[in-house]
């Protein structure tokens, strides 16, 4: 019989109570979450006693993804009908679920916040490291400078920002050397640029790939000739011509008929969460900087690197766990970019809305407890996009020291 | 076609002059080494002729002209890292092809340079591992690689072999030798190593607390050191020092307490009855068994063997006279036991003398 040692036993026990919390508190709960998400408990079941709790399969995610109506918004809209008589329109498929528009729309402000804060965060962090690392006077004092609004709450950084990004704030600063203050809103901008409609999602993303071989290819050109000429540039002119004069073949994407884009107004929020966490950027980047011998840097000076070559070609690239890490934590930092929002534009703000804010707004302020369940777990799943694999390569780590 | 030309070079850390008043000629095609004790300031000579150190004083030019403010990648001249200073993302062909891309050849060009320079250095087969894959010769190899593809003026080396061990380094070292027969480029090569200053140079710059102490080819300076610091620094084991009083009764003669040798070479003239002197010796220069039986008899004496340590076809004998003891080195077949008596000969024409306070040699 294989008996378990004292030591053990002992662990195990030590273990158990925080396993069966963990186990409850956060697995049970979001298990929790997924059941619920798959029920109607909405509007007036929500505020029952006793609720009636219907299961209801892949409904409430159908309201999110696409223009079907949920009772909830089909009864309102039968009241208006009722009210309002013939000016009311009779055919009430026209309209869409406004949960679902808007949570679409923060879907596409999510990717916007995400991908701005990294690359704004990557990008400011690793410029301060390499204007640093050149060890300007004062080194000390500026390190300490750029870091220090990492330790601030989010909260914190949003109410300097809103304070900053009102209209007698920043925008007020060319007036100081006579010129017109800048009339933008930073926070309040209703315009939306880059909008397309989801429907033309094909030919968009074969623009794309056409500018990005053409870019590409021009890049190239100099060093590789013809072969770039033949395998990039040409394709691209290829791809984006026959898009243009032939894409109105390409089929639609099944979605609804429904524009989306940039919303200006999130600027100044990726602003300041940019300036949050592009010191730390910088502290990984400085780090690692300074990890590189110096004697490299010298021989990269012998080969005929200037600075920008030696950080383009020799320091960025040696760093490049520093900016995988980089990236996989501002990832999920970008997911949870709720308190900063939250501080700066309130929880109903449509333009500057994330799919963590209508989560709260649709679960608390609606009570929409089915619905909101739905987009928490699609924001779960996001976040797992970005978690897993990096367990899975620090789990790979520790067994490769190991 | 380079000639290097340090014209009265200083380096100052601060107020520490490290360097000072460094005069060399380095000819075309030279193999040049600057030897010296750790500390003495070779490394920071060589790195002011890379463009890496500010030159504090002085002049240092490279085909005639002046480079003090040119930037080390304007120099042409490559370098060579102790600890090789490999680029660790790139691989091998990467790596020794990054001086042409940075000076933006063709990648033709660079694939057909870097491909002739590992078939010199058999690196051939190692062309896309990284460093890390690669033994710690494999490595200096890559070094070497990185340095030879662009063809410099200048080949700076600062002690490239110090990081392998023994038997790589002698191998390395032979392997140095030709490469420069077969890529006749003016090398500048640093080492505190002497055995390696001896085999590789043509001409030797023995430093001391920054300054030149002599400058030679390596039996110049073995055969007629300047100064005593020179002559216990070149040459293993070093030599044999003894205090000793200088007369002339009966022709120059020195005595070494108990022992009288007389004074066959050098400027002895300068020297007057009861002045003080250095004697020096090479172990080398003290001989054994049937190669005294020509000597004459005053320069022979009788010793005991201390202790006698065979190093393959040489030993190393610890003997004493007269309460003197010293160092000798002689064929491993004429090894003496410890305890004997033994007869020895000093070949004396090989005899240094030093002035006691200057130390500066008064014969060569
Ligand atoms: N960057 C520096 N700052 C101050 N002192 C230095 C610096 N580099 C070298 N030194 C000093 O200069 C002297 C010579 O150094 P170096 O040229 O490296 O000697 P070597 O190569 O002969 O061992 C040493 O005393 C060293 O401490
Ligand atoms: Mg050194």
């Amino acid at each position: 019989m294989a008996s378990i040692s004292k030591d053990r036993w002992l662990a195990i026990a030590t273990l158990m109570p925080s396993i069966i919390l963990i186990g409850i508190f956060v697995y049970g709960f979001i298990g929790n979450t997924f059941y619920v998400s798959m029920t109607d408990w909405n509007e007036e079941q929500a505020l029952s006693f006793d609720p009636e709790i219907n299961y209801t399969g892949l409904e409430n995610y159908r309201y999110l993804f696409s223009d079907s109506l949920s009772p909830e918004v089909q009864e309102m809209l039968a009241q208006m009908q009722e009210t309002m008589g013939d000016d009311f329109p009779d055919d009430i498929s026209m309209f869409t679920d406004p949960l679902g528009t808007r949570f679409r729309q923060d879907m596409v402000n999510a990717v916007f916040y995400s991908v701005l804060l990294l690359a704004g965060a990557v990008g400011l962090g690793m410029f301060l490291a390499i204007l640093l690392d050149r060890r300007p006077r004062g080194i000390g004092i500026l390190r300490t400078v750029f870091l220090y609004p990492m330790a601030l709450s989010f909260i914190v950084t949003g109410t300097i920002w809103n304070w900053l990004l009102a209209p007698q704030g920043l925008n007020q600063l060319p007036t100081a050397v006579g010129l017109d203050p800048i009339q933008f809103d930073w926070l309040s901008s209703r315009d939306q640029i880059l909008t397309f409609n989801w429907q033309r999602l094909l030919p968009v993303l074969l623009y794309i790939l056409a500018a990005v071989l053409i870019v590409w290819g021009l890049m190239r050109l100099r060093r590789k000739g013809a072969k770039a000429l033949y395998h990039l540039l040409l394709p691209g002119v290829v791809i984006g011509a026959s898009t243009w004069l032939f894409g109105g073949f390409l089929p639609d994407v099944l979605m609804m008929e429904e524009p989306h884009g940039f919303n200006l107004a999130t600027l100044g929020i990726i602003m300041a969460a940019v300036w949050q966490y592009s010191g730390y950027t910088m502290a990984l980047y400085l780090a690692g900087f300074h990890g590189i011998s110096l004697d490299i840097a010298e021989a990269a000076k012998l080969d005929g690197a200037g600075p920008f070559g030696y950080y383009r070609h020799v320091a960025i690239p040696m760093l490049k766990p520093i900016t995988i890490s980089a990236v996989i934590i501002l990832s999920h930092i970008s997911l949870k970019m709720f308190d900063l929002i939250y501080a700066m534009t309130g929880w109903d703000t449509a333009t500057t809305g994330h799919p963590a804010l209508n989560m709260f707004t649709t679960s608390f302020r609606a009570n929409n407890f089915a619905k909101g369940a739905a987009i928490a777990v699609v924001l779960f799943l996001l976040a797992a996009m970005f978690i897993i694999p990096y367990l899975v390569s620090s789990y790979r780590k520790k067994k490769g020291v190991a | 076609m380079a000639q290097v030309e340090l014209k009265n070079v200083g380096k100052r850390f601060g107020d520490n002059q490290v360097v000072e008043g460094v005069n060399l000629s380095i000819a075309d095609n030279e193999f040049i080494v600057l030897v010296g004790p750790s500390g003495c300031g070779k490394s920071t000579i060589l790195r002011m002729i890379a463009g890496l150190e500010k030159i504090s004083d002085g002049e240092i030019s490279i085909s005639s002209r002046v480079v003090n403010h040119v930037p080390p990648k304007d120099r042409d001249v490559a370098m060579v890292f102790q600890n090789y200073a490999l680029y660790p993302h790139m691989s091998v062909a990467q790596n020794m092809g990054f001086s042409l891309k940075m000076r933006r050849r063709s990648k033709e060009e660079t694939e057909a340079k870097v491909k002739q320079a590992a078939e010199i250095l058999g690196l051939t087969e190692y062309l896309q591992r990284k460093p890390a894959a690669l033994s710690g010769g494999q490595r200096q190899r890559v070094a070497m690689g990185r340095a030879i593809v662009r063809k410099p003026e200048v080949f700076l080396f600062d002690e490239p072999l110090s990081n392998l061990d023994a038997q790589l380094r002698t191998q390395m070292r032979i392997e140095l030798k030709k490469l420069h027969m077969k890529l006749e480029t003016t090398t500048i090569y640093v080492t505190h190593d002497q055995i390696e200053a001896m085999t590789l140079a043509d001409r030797i710059v023995v430093l001391k607390d920054g300054r030149v102490q002599q400058v030679g080819t390596p039996i110049e300076v073995f055969e007629n050191p300047v100064n005593r610091f020179v002559a216990g620094f070149i040459g293993n084991p070093p030599t044999n020092v003894f205090p000793a009083t200088y007369s002339t009764d009966g022709g120059p003669k020195v005595d070494i307490g108990g022992l009288t040798l007389p004074v066959v070479n050098g400027k002895s003239a300068s020297l007057n009855d009861g002045d003080k002197v250095l004697v020096g010796i090479r172990p080398d220069a003290v001989k054994t068994g049937n190669k005294i039986q020509a000597m004459d008899p005053a320069w022979r004496t009788t010793v005991d063997v201390v202790l006698a340590e065979i190093v393959g076809g040489q030993s190393l004998l610890e003997l004493t006279a007269h309460g003197h003891s010293f160092i000798a080195e002689v064929e491993g077949h004429l090894t003496p036991k410890p305890g004997e008596k033994l007869e020895v000969g000093f070949e004396l024409n090989r005899m240094f003398l030093f002035d006691p306070d200057t130390e500066e040699s008064l014969t060569a």
